[in-house]
């Protein structure tokens, strides 16, 4: 089946793109490089006073920093090659390295992009365009998404998703505002986690896949340029060894960007199958089980220039509010490793100040506080409040 | 396996892709529509980064990435990259009988649509909103803050969108008289 699907995919893409070499194109106004490179970093101050881990031990205050370059590549007018490598040292000072994505952008056709490799999922909008330091105007992530951003004691429904496969993106102009945007891909898909109960779901492609089969997946979106854009996402794969246990997951977005403010939210909900056993009633095993797994959020966030009150000193500084929520139907039946950090429910709001240096510069101040709502999911309930300083650059 | 096939794949995308060589495009029109294409996309995720930035060269590099990124067709593309290329070179400046010394002055008028900035400002109700409208800007905010504004646009705003334009004295003041208009 992924076999098939990979061929057939790769057999398209070569001969749609025989078939379009002839029409020629108009040129770019640019002289043409070969290789630009690009990236973000940051660095964050993180002040916790009252943030203690599961064994009650104080969570010191912690300086964490990244370098993330961008090599850009352009092969031809057709095809261009991306990577990104992320290097960050952690609260406990270890250096950490991963490649985010590399890929291939194939530019089929006027509207047609065929990437291919490893990219970041069209799943949402702050997976794959918001999260970069410099662009999230916020110096944490959204409550809805896990690591990259102390998310503190509150578990994402996932974490930022890249996988590798095959992805095809269209756009479609409806007048002079419309457009239509669609991405379908098809990925090597989610893992399972290590764990005594056969563990959670794990996005991010680190190990390569354990299971034969492929995710699919794909966003389409509604924008009315310049200021709106409403996408619809879905994501759907196995991810247990065997291959029987499915994981999906659906987004809805919704972006207004006005002069002044901008206002950016997300509806994200997730299904994990999970499987378990009764306790066997005399010696033999008892039946078997498999239960769906519901955990779903949403998060709103906006954002105000104090440039629209005219006086230049205002100029720089922006305004940031985030709500986060995340519910689940855990309730402590499932005894199962998605409990540990996936049960735990709750909502999370973060205020900021902004202050920008450069288009691209900015220092950012917040303040966040989470309450968890289950706290039978975590071992001890612990205030999860912290304020922020970070420094974040793209270039 | 896959490995090996996405390497085919290079390969044969790779022979079967084409290179033209660069060419400028001085066609007003097209830095007009790129003014245009820029403003309604280029701060949807982020905020847009002027033209001096990157060098006609790296713009050429990044310009594919954001095409992916941005949804944007070909055409909008192009069209954004003979806007990038008419602010960082003057090519409207250095079309052939500008350099001559008798060549005619452009108006402000002229000037204004040839660099697009009703891409991202509306003047007498036509253009884009990244930007204010620049109608009056000359009577409230005075004639020397809209000069310190063409010559750098971050003078009072760090964070600004607006390229810095290479633009000279005569230029400016030619567009000063027809904002005043
Ligand atoms: C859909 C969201 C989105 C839109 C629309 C968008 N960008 Fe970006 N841009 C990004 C992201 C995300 C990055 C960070 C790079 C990355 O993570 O791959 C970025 C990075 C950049 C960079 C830094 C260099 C680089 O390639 O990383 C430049 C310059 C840039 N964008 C310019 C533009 C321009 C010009 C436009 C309009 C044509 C544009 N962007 C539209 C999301 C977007
Ligand atoms: C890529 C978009 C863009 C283009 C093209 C552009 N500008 Fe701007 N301009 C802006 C933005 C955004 C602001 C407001 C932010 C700031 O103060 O920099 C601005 C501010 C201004 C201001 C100050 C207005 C005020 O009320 O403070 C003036 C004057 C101005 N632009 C004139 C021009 C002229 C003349 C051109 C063409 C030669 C031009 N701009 C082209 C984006 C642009």
């Amino acid at each position: 089946m992924k076999k098939v699907l990979l061929q057939s995919a790769v057999a398209a893409a070569i001969s749609m793109s025989l078939m379009t070499t002839a029409t020629a194109q108009e040129s770019s106004a640019l002289d043409i490089g070969r290789l630009a490179l690009a990236g973000y970093g940051d660095v964050t101050y993180a002040y916790q006073p009252d943030m203690k881990d599961e064994e009650g031990n104080d969570i010191q205050n912690n300086v964490v920093a990244r370098f993330v370059p961008i090599f850009l590549f352009q092969l031809s007018e057709k095809i261009h090659i991306e990577a990104e490598l992320e290097f960050s040292t952690n609260a406990e000072g270890e250096t950490e390295t991963e490649l985010e994505y590399a890929n291939m952008h194939y530019f089929f056709n006027d509207n047609t992009i065929i990437t291919a490799g490893k990219f970041l999922l069209p799943f949402g909008q702050f997976g794959a365009n918001l999260h970069p330091s410099w662009i999230n105007k916020a110096v944490s992530n959204p409550g809805i998404y896990g690591g990259h951003g102390g998310n503190g004691s509150l578990g994402g429904v996932t974490s930022i998703m890249n996988d590798t496969g095959i992805n095809v993106a269209n756009t479609w102009v409806l007048g002079d505002a419309g457009r239509i945007f669609t991405d379908f891909y098809a990925v090597s898909g989610p893992r399972q986690e290590e764990g005594d109960h056969g563990g959670g779901v794990e996005i991010e492609s680190k190990n390569g896949d354990n299971n034969d089969s492929m995710a699919f997946g794909g966003r389409i979106a509604y924008a009315f340029l310049p200021e709106w854009e409403i996408g619809m996402s879905y994501y759907s794969g196995a991810y247990s060894d065997d291959g029987d246990l499915n994981y999906s997951a659906y987004n809805i977005d919704f972006n207004w960007v006005g002069s002044y403010s901008s206002v950016r939210g997300e509806i994200f909900g997730s299904t994990a199958e999970t499987e378990g056993e009764e306790e066997g009633e005399e010696e033999g095993h008892g039946e078997e089980w498999v239960k769906d797994f519901d955990k779903s959020g949403w998060y709103i966030q906006g954002t105000w220039q104090a440039r629209q009150l005219g006086k230049s000193w205002l100029n720089p500084v922006e305004f940031v509010v985030r709500y986060s929520d995340i519910e689940s139907d855990f309730d402590g039946s499932i005894e199962h490793d998605f409990e540990e950090d996936g049960g735990k429910t709750g909502s999370r709001i973060y205020y900021g100040v902004n202050y920008w240096l450069e288009p691209s510069a900015v220092l950012k101040l917040g303040a966040e506080s989470t309450s968890i709502e289950n706290e039978e999911a975590s071992h001890t309930s612990v205030p999860d409040d912290r304020i922020f300083l970070q420094l974040a650059f793209g270039f | 396996m896959k490995s090996i096939k996405f390497v085919f794949t290079i390969i044969v995308l790779t022979t079967s892709a084409f290179s033209i060589k660069a060419q400028h495009v001085n066609d007003p029109s097209l830095v007009a529509k790129g003014a245009k294409v820029y403003s309604e996309n280029c701060a949807r995720c982020h905020n847009a980064r002027p033209a001096e930035e990157y060098s006609k060269k790296e713009w050429s590099v990044v310009i594919p990435h954001m095409r992916a990124k941005a949804h944007m067709t070909g055409k909008e593309a192009l069209a954004v990259e003979a806007f990038l290329a008419s602010t960082l070179t003057a090519d409207v400046r250095n079309a052939e009988e500008y350099t001559k010394p008798n060549a005619p002055k452009k108006s402000g008028e002229e000037l204004v649509t040839q660099f697009g900035c009703q891409g991202c400002h509306q003047i007498k109700g036509e253009g884009g909103k990244l930007g204010p409208a620049l109608d009056g800007v000359v009577a409230s905010k005075g004639e020397s803050f809209v000069l310190k504004k063409l010559i750098d646009p971050k003078f009072n705003n760090a964070a600004s969108a607006m390229p810095k334009y290479p633009m000279n004295k005569e230029d400016i003041k030619a567009i000063i008289g027809f904002l005043k208009e």
